[in-house]
């Protein structure tokens, strides 16, 4: 093996923090799928649920989900403009420049910052309430929570909808020929998903009309 | 006040400083380039069309050989040059296309089979061979016999100036941009440097070198209409001028591009006529077969300049507010082609013209292009004079262009001749010792600081209405078609604007720091001189040669004529002092027809045996 | 008509203590295919002759004329004012030291990015006069000129978010012009000779994926995918270990330069 250079550290962080975007987008993806089938049946969506937390998945999953979006968070961040000033110069440009991917970036570091905390009381209030069923779910939106979700909800299909397009085009698999067609389908995706967040937030914020109704 | 040491001091950082500045600094001397813009925007950036060596690759340059290219030199040079520096080019050229390959130039390659090119608008078909596939392609360029100029796409003069300034970077030579330089420092016998002003600051810095080259360009901004950079003011050649004591040769020799583009000046490469583009008149009639019926738009640019102003004369110009102007039409290349290999001709009839070349016709006029006079210097490069000073390039005449230069030579020129005055100067330095003198070096800085003390007390005109006036003068008086009235009006013109230098006055008073004003006041007062030195010797050339033509005088006179001028500026004079040199120290090819460009001649007597030599004899120089 | 064109131009003279940086004001009757070069100059030799700015070629060729035109980097020759709104706001370009008005330092940085990323052939083979030219696909010579038409303005540069946080990074400009010598087989640098140049914050993974300088470069060089080429590269490079070099070579555009 070729020796080193002192640069190692930061290179590899650029790959993890890639590696950690992608298996987060997909994780997100699939998460927000099953969720979804809630607006089909409540029943499936409850099925799924008992599968999980009958193999453990749910119980090993969401902490180690939390984990990776921390040291995705941590890797990443060396990109934020922490430092003073920086924001100011960066929020300046890009009004200046007009120029939407540059834009768009101010968009991650808003949404990267709502979901490293919104994650935490996400996972947190679902562990505390097992099991996974969505009465439960729909007991807590009733309790103040669907605010939470009007934030979280688009916050998590914007950053991760602009991190596959991001990825993409640093690693260079959406060159500038197809830049515009990746463009609009990573739109419609993302649209495609809020749309499918909505309903299913929807579906079970009604099904909680229904049980407050039952119980009265 | 800052002063700089080095062995080599190159001013100007364009392809011929730094192909000098290389090879100095391959041998192991300290180099420093002096440029008034970082060197990746020297002038030599904006040449698109490419470099003439006879490689000999490409098909349509099967056979061909530097004697060949040698005898295209010396005709196109309408035998106005210096034949032993001709040949040194033309057998050096293909070493040195080569080498910039193996420093990193991507050249255009040979491509086997069968491809398609036009000639006069109609397509021919020609096929490359096999066993030459992958080495240096080749392609036409006006007045030659073979396909012999190397390219890169149409960016040549970039990727060329791109690849040495690399070189430049490894080799570790420093380059001062933004220093203007305004004065040489010599003692009348031996030149040491120059004082430079720091456009940065407005500070003058004094830099003592072995050898000082004169590699600045040309001066294509004593014209108004100039497809020249800003930056192309003949500043190298005033420095040298102002000495009293280095010749400038055969300033009367300036090159008219054909294919200038209007309103902007901006050149679009002859690529486009060698490639198939075609001259068309107000009525899209396509008029140059009639003039030339062999070569037609790819007769030599002086023939092709003068046919153009002859037939917009006749009436046959198309009209606009920006003056008359005739068509280059190249639609028929087609959108590949055009957007490829003729892309920077596409991008500028785009964002300058409005014009979308694919579809629509290029309006062009002759535009003012290249000096062939400069900076006397032998066959080494050396100048006339003072012992320590080069000049390379544009800004030297060398002299292989005489009284036209063919296009693709003037771009090999530069690394031809940087390649061999730059093994001169490390010759030069071998065998030198340093030599400074304190008041050599006060003096000169004195001087500067003079003009700079009278430009802040002056009450006259500003700088830039006196340039003006004096490049419309040019424009007038000394542009493509020239005679004696015109020549003495123009003198007398210039004369007087001399006269209103001395009394320049700042409008924006000086100030610290950057002063673009004060660096152009500072070149005004040269930049007439030299006019006067063109205006001058044209008046006194009577006869006409290559680029230049005189109404009054058509014929080319090789009985009285044959001969290159020197100009010299005595100093407080107010017009040059002409002497005049033998044009070459010997014959390869005797004087005779070019085979273009129409035109008689008065034969001179015939030359002596002993000046003949064939082009292998390695004869040095008869009595030089 | 013509119309009256109003130019809104940034002035600071760093070297007068006495200068403080301001927007002034001139007006110009357009004229037809008036661009920013016509207009600056006639600006500066009828209205005022203390105007910095810098042009060279005019023709768009040198990129001497990079300037901030309402809002956006670009160069100043080409942009015909016919393209323009009435009033137009001019400012120098950010990231590079100001040394008047319009008028930065651009050759000082790109000679300082030259240097870091080595910007030159890497080879040990000498020059020999006699032998004819190494041979090279047209296709690939071609591709090699394209990296290699950067006019170095600095437009990409100032239109980048992380150039504009970080003073160290090296702009896609640097690293285009790596990503040439990269596919260029006369240069004999390996992967992990580039990995070691460019593979930190300062160089490659710096760049965020802006995609400005792509939309601002007045050649129309595909940075961005250049940039992917070389991060690509450079982070395979750098799992070198982890990942199966079969795959590697997959991934990468020169496989040839692994080793």
């Amino acid at each position: 093996m070729t020796p080193r250079s002192p640069q190692q550290v930061a290179s590899r962080l650029d790959f993890w923090q890639a590696l950690s975007g992608a298996v987060l987008a997909l994780f997100i993806c699939v998460h927000l799928v099953l969720e979804g089938s809630v607006v089909l049946s409540p029943k499936i969506t409850d099925w799924i649920g008992w599968i999980m937390e009958e193999v453990y998945l749910a119980q090993v999953a969401a902490p180690l989900i939390l984990l990776i979006i921390v040291f995705h968070f941590w890797v990443a961040a060396r990109k934020m403009p922490f430092r003073a000033g920086e924001l100011r110069i960066y929020f300046q440009h890009s009004r200046e420049l007009g120029d939407a991917d540059t834009s768009l970036w101010l968009v991650q570091v808003v949404t990267a910052t709502i979901i490293l905390v919104g994650a935490f009381f996400h996972v947190y209030s679902v562990m505390v309430d097992m099991p996974l069923e969505v009465d439960k779910s729909a007991m807590r939106l009733h309790e103040g929570w669907v605010v939470f979700y009007v934030f979280f909800l688009p916050a998590c299909i914007l950053h991760t909808g602009i991190g596959v397009y991001r990825i993409g085009v640093k690693y260079g698999f959406i060159s500038k020929a197809r830049r515009e067609f990746w463009r609009k389908t990573i739109w419609i995706v993302m649209g495609a998903y809020l749309l499918l967040g909505t309903c299913a937030i929807t579906r079970v914020w009604f099904i909680g009309d229904a049980l407050i109704q039952a119980v009265q | 006040m800052q002063i700089h040491y080095c062995d080599v001091l190159s001013v100007g950082a364009g392809l011929a400083g730094e192909r000098v500045a290389v090879e100095a600094a391959q041998a192991g001397y300290k180099v420093i380039c002096l440029s008034i813009v970082p060197p990746r925007r020297s002038h030599s950036s904006a040449a698109q069309g490419g470099m003439q060596a006879a490689l000999g690759n490409s098909i349509m340059g099967d056979g061909d050989s530097p004697e060949i290219h040698f005898n295209d030199t010396v005709k196109g040079s309408d035998w106005g040059c210096d034949q032993e520096v001709a040949r040194i080019f033309a057998e050096q050229a293909p070493i040195a296309m080569r080498e910039m390959a193996f420093m990193g130039v991507p050249w255009n390659r040979v491509v086997p089979g069968e491809h398609t090119y036009y000639k006069g608008g109609k397509p021919f078909q020609a096929t490359e061979k096999k066993e030459n596939e992958g080495l240096i392609h080749s392609r036409a360029f006006g007045g030659t016999a073979k396909w012999r100029t190397c390219y890169t796409s149409d960016g040549t003069g970039h990727a060329v100036l791109f690849t040495l300034d690399n070189r430049m970077l490894e080799l570790g030579v420093q380059v001062h941009d933004r220093m203007q330089a305004e004065a040489l420092i010599h003692d009348g016998e031996r030149c040491m440097g120059v004082i430079a002003r720091n456009l940065r600051t407005g500070e003058l810095e004094a830099y003592i070198a072995n050898a000082t080259l004169i590699a600045t360009g040309g001066f294509g901004r004593l014209y108004r209409a100039t497809t020249n950079a800003v930056i192309c003011d003949g500043g190298g050649q005033i420095i040298a001028q102002d000495t009293g004591i280095v010749p400038l040769g055969n300033m009367e020799a300036v090159q008219f591009h054909p294919t200038g583009t209007v309103p902007t000046d901006i050149l679009v490469t002859e690529g486009c006529r060698g490639d198939g583009g075609t001259l068309l008149d107000v009525n899209e009639y396509r008029f140059m077969p009639d003039y030339e019926p062999e070569k037609a738009e790819l007769a030599s640019r002086d023939v092709v300049s003068r046919r153009m102003t002859e037939h917009m004369r006749k009436g046959f110009g198309v009209k606009s507010p920006y003056g008359d102007h005739l068509w280059l039409d190249i639609r028929h290349l087609g959108e590949k082609h055009i957007t490829t290999n003729l892309r920077e001709v596409y991008d500028i009839c785009r964002h300058f013209l409005g014009v979308n070349p694919i579809h629509q016709l290029i309006p062009v006029r002759p535009t003012q292009h290249y000096s062939m006079g400069g900076v006397r210097v032998n066959k080494d490069g050396h100048a006339y004079g003072l012992k320590g000073l080069f000049a390379a390039g544009e800004a030297a005449c060398w002299d292989m262009h005489g009284f036209n230069r063919l296009g693709g030579n003037s771009l090999a020129e530069t690394v031809v001749a940087g390649r061999v005055v730059g093994k001169k100067v490390v010759e030069f330095l071998q065998g030198d010792s340093m030599v400074y003198k304190a008041d050599a070096m006060r003096d000169a800085l004195r001087g500067v600081e003079q003009r700079i003390e009278n430009l802040k007390k002056g009450t006259g005109d500003d700088c830039y209405t006196l340039r003006n006036e004096m490049q419309d003068a040019m424009m007038e008086y000394v542009g493509i078609f020239r005679n004696g009235k015109d020549l003495q009006k123009g003198v007398d013109k210039l004369q007087e604007i001399l006269e209103r230098t001395k009394n320049m006055r700042l409008a924006g008073k000086g100030q610290r720091g950057q002063d673009a004003e004060m660096a152009m006041a500072l070149r005004v007062p040269g930049m007439v001189r030299l006019a006067l030195t063109i205006a001058y010797g044209a008046l006194q050339r009577t006869e006409s040669r290559g680029a230049h033509a005189r109404e009054d005088f058509p014929e080319r006179n090789d009985r009285d004529w044959l001969k290159r001028t020197l100009a010299t500026w005595k100093p407080g004079d107010s017009l040059p002092t002409l002497t005049y040199e033998e044009a070459t120290p010997f014959f390869i090819l005797p004087p005779g027809d070019r085979g273009y460009g129409g035109g008689k001649i008065i034969d001179g007597p015939d030359i002596p045996a002993e000046k003949l030599v064939s082009f292998a004899e390695k004869k040095e120089a008869q009595g030089a | 008509m013509g119309r009256t064109l109003t130019f809104e131009i940034f002035r600071y003279n760093p070297s007068d203590p006495d200068s403080k940086p301001h927007m002034q004001t001139y007006t110009l009757e357009e004229t037809p295919s008036m661009t920013l070069f016509i207009a600056l100059n006639k600006i500066r030799e009828e209205q005022d002759p203390t105007l910095q700015f810098d042009f060279c070629c005019r023709a768009g060729i040198c990129g001497s004329c990079g300037m901030v035109i309402n809002g956006r980097p670009g160069l100043a020759c080409h942009t015909q004012t016919a393209d323009l709104p009435d009033k137009i706001t001019l400012h120098p370009l950010p990231v590079f030291k100001l040394l008047g008005d319009l008028s930065v330092d651009t050759g000082t940085w790109f000679r300082g990015v030259g240097k870091k990323i080595e910007s030159w052939i890497h080879t040990k083979k000498q020059f020999d006069e006699n032998a004819p030219e190494e041979r090279m696909d047209n296709e690939l010579a071609n591709q090699i000129f394209e990296l290699d038409r950067c006019v170095e303005c600095g437009c990409c540069v100032a239109a980048c978010g992380t150039a504009r946080m970080r003073d160290d990074f090296i702009g896609a400009t640097s690293i285009n012009r790596l990503a040439r010598f990269y596919i260029d087989p006369r240069d004999e640098r390996k992967s992990s000779d580039y990995y070691e140049l460019i593979g930190d914050d300062s160089g490659v993974f710096g760049c965020m994926g802006l995609l400005a300088c792509d939309n601002v470069c007045p050649k129309q060089i595909p940075l961005q995918d250049q940039l992917g080429v070389m991060r690509r590269m450079v982070t395979l490079e750098s799992v070198k270990a982890i990942i199966p070099d079969f795959i590697r070579n997959k991934l990468v555009g020169c496989p040839d330069k692994n080793d």
